[in-house]
């Protein structure tokens, strides 16, 4: 069974048809790639799989179980987390604590209602899943290549580190899938290749990946299989190497001279 | 600063003992019972980010539900204020259900509960029968309670009352500040600073801005029944649009970013008018004069500017050196 299903999945505002009938299934443990120009729909279509747009019509399913009509907070606690183009930040947090908040779901998850004793005052078992939450913290910080920035506040960090706290904090929620929205958007070729092994070393651990990104090259190198989109549908999807060959995917990006 | 607010609380149970002026030991009952609607106010507006203008309107209802279920119920006192609680509560999930759930933010939130609480005003306001309108109501029979050690005694006078709100502060203080230090609170600081991040973040944001809503009103509904049968008068005007730029102006002068700073801005706006004789008209300015200059010279309130100084004491930094191990999330 694939891990997510997309199937017909349309999205409209009024008149514009910015996803139109997109039929994709993500499997466990892949990376894929999600290309296309600027305004083909990619967005929206991660906007439409983690809950932040709701679905005009179509089928989404995750595990085999129909998930189109459930909110974002919800689909984060499936598994389903996405970071965002433009890093959206606690600004005057710091790295850690970005990490504390972000570190919600796993605390809700090992205690359920017990979590109340936390207003009663702390018990055993919630400082023992504090510690445990301290030591994922600690593994995503390296995983991130944060560890030294812990105790700056967001507004403070570079570009390329923003981005890698918006993915620390994804990481906190212990997804399934994750999805990244241009991630290596504005980044300098060191911190391209940066992201390049924090994502291989998550592949490794196990999360599966849906990335969108312009960085053919990056891409290339990176996604099992993509996805080509233009003008809210899809174009061409399989192995990313011929995806990126098909001739209707290089008249979309470059026009038909190159085709 | 843990010290500072123990040994002001040491004070505090002591000073009726000290100080025999009913005119300061008045000033601090107000002080206290105000305070419980600032604080409870500031857990809303300050640290969930949600500006409600329905907290007088919370305030007043209680007053008005806990006097008809005395009245047209029979329910003794203790049970009227907490069937008061229940009624501000279930009406807060309610307006809360319907602000959040169409996402209201910000002006639109403020403005939705504005019209609800001139709504509830008006109601109290023309409903003669049962409110007796705009001559209000006064209430005549003082509440008794009985405790361990002491038996049964009617709350009248001074000092009795001013241990009475201070213990009800003191209450509201500690709950608050269990909040706000569990994870609830950590959610409540994910919202005010980014919703649309907190909820990508697995927190369900449309819950915890209804629970913030929904325990702010309910110690707001505790403050007005305290406070209406403290001064012994009910009248339309609990419910008022200036009696919640009050709570707003208690929050902001005394400082939006802890849970006590908005208690140093109810003393402050409760002891000022006293201290200064002054007409009601020059109060008012006095009011809008001491917010200006607060807002424009300390955006941190009081408290939030004392706090800042006295971490630059060399004492302070030394002891922040030596808790700076222990693994806290500071939201405020």
């Amino acid at each position: 069974m694939s891990l997510l299903s997309m199937n017909a999945l349309t999205k409209r505002f009024g008149g514009l048809c910015a996803v139109n009938e997109v039929k994709f299934d993500i499997e466990p443990g892949e990376i894929v790639a999600i290309i296309g120009p600027n305004g083909s729909g990619k967005t929206t279509l991660l906007n439409l799989v983690s809950g932040l747009l709701p679905i005009t019509s179509g089928t989404l399913l995750w595990k085999g179980a129909n998930i189109g009509d459930t909110s974002s907070h919800e689909r984060s606690s499936f598994g389903i987390v996405k970071t965002f183009q433009n890093p959206l930040l606690f600004g005057e947090l710091t790295v850690e604590e970005h990490l504390r908040i972000a570190s919600h779901l796993r605390f809700k998850r090992e205690l359920g209602w017990r979590r109340l004793a936390e207003i009663v005052g702390a018990s055993r078992r919630i400082r023992q899943v504090h510690e445990g939450i301290g030591v994922h913290l600690e593994e995503v910080l390296r995983m991130c290549r944060l560890a030294d920035k812990r105790g700056t506040q967001a507004e403070s960090l570079s570009y390329g580190d923003e981005k890698m706290l918006g993915v620390a904090m994804a990481l906190m929620c212990e997804p399934e899938l994750l999805l990244l929205d241009e991630p290596a958007s504005g980044l300098g070729q060191d911190e391209v290749e940066n992201l390049d092994g924090v994502l291989r070393d998550l592949q490794r651990s196990g999360v599966t990946l849906c990335i969108i990104d312009h960085k053919v090259g990056f891409l290339g190198k990176l996604a099992d299989r993509a996805l080509a989109m233009a003008n809210g549908s899809a174009l061409a999807a399989g192995r990313t190497q011929d995806v990126l060959r098909n001739p209707l995917v290089v008249e979309a990006y470059l026009g038909a001279g190159h085709a | 600063m843990r010290a500072l607010q123990v040994l002001a609380g040491l004070l505090l149970l002591l000073l009726p003992q000290v100080v025999r002026s009913d005119f300061v030991l008045t000033i601090f009952i107000f002080t206290f019972i105000l305070g419980v609607a600032a604080v409870s106010f500031n857990l809303i507006f300050g640290f969930t980010g949600q500006l409600s203008m329905f907290h007088a309107a919370a305030f007043g209802i209680s007053a008005y539900v806990t006097q008809i279920s005395m009245t047209r119920f029979a329910i003794p006192f203790w049970g009227s204020l907490g069937c008061a609680v229940l009624f501000v509560l279930v009406v807060s999930m309610i307006i809360g259900t319907i602000c959040f759930r169409y996402r209201l933010k910000e002006f639109y939130f403020a403005v939705v509960t504005l019209a609800f609480a001139e709504m509830a005003r008006l109601v109290v306001l023309n409903w003669n029968s049962v409110t007796n309108g705009s001559l209000g109501i006064a209430l005549i029979d003082k509440p008794k309670l009985w405790l361990p050690g002491l038996g049964e005694f009617t709350l009248a006078g001074t000092s009795t009352w001013y241990y009475v709100g201070l213990t009800s502060l003191a209450f509201t203080l500690f709950v608050c500040r269990r909040v706000l230090n569990s994870w609830v609170g950590r959610c409540f600081g994910a919202i005010r600073l980014n919703d649309e991040l907190a909820s990508t973040l697995g927190i369900n944001v449309f819950r915890y801005k209804l629970l913030a809503f929904a325990i702010g009103n309910a110690f707001a509904a505790l403050a007005g029944v305290l406070y209406a049968w403290y001064i012994g008068y009910l009248e339309p005007d609990y419910l008022s649009i200036p009696q919640s730029l009050a709570f707003i102006s208690m929050v902001l002068l005394g400082g939006s970013g802890s849970v006590v700073g908005p208690v140093v801005g109810a003393l402050v706006l409760t002891a000022l008018p006293h201290i200064i004789q002054l007409s009601a008209e020059a109060r008012v300015m006095t009011y809008g004069a001491v917010l200006i200059f607060t807002i424009l010279l300390l955006p941190k309130g009081i408290w939030g500017t004392a706090a800042v100084l006295l971490k630059r004491l060399p004492i302070a930094g030394r002891a922040k050196a030596a808790k700076s191990s222990a693994p806290s999330v500071e939201l405020r």
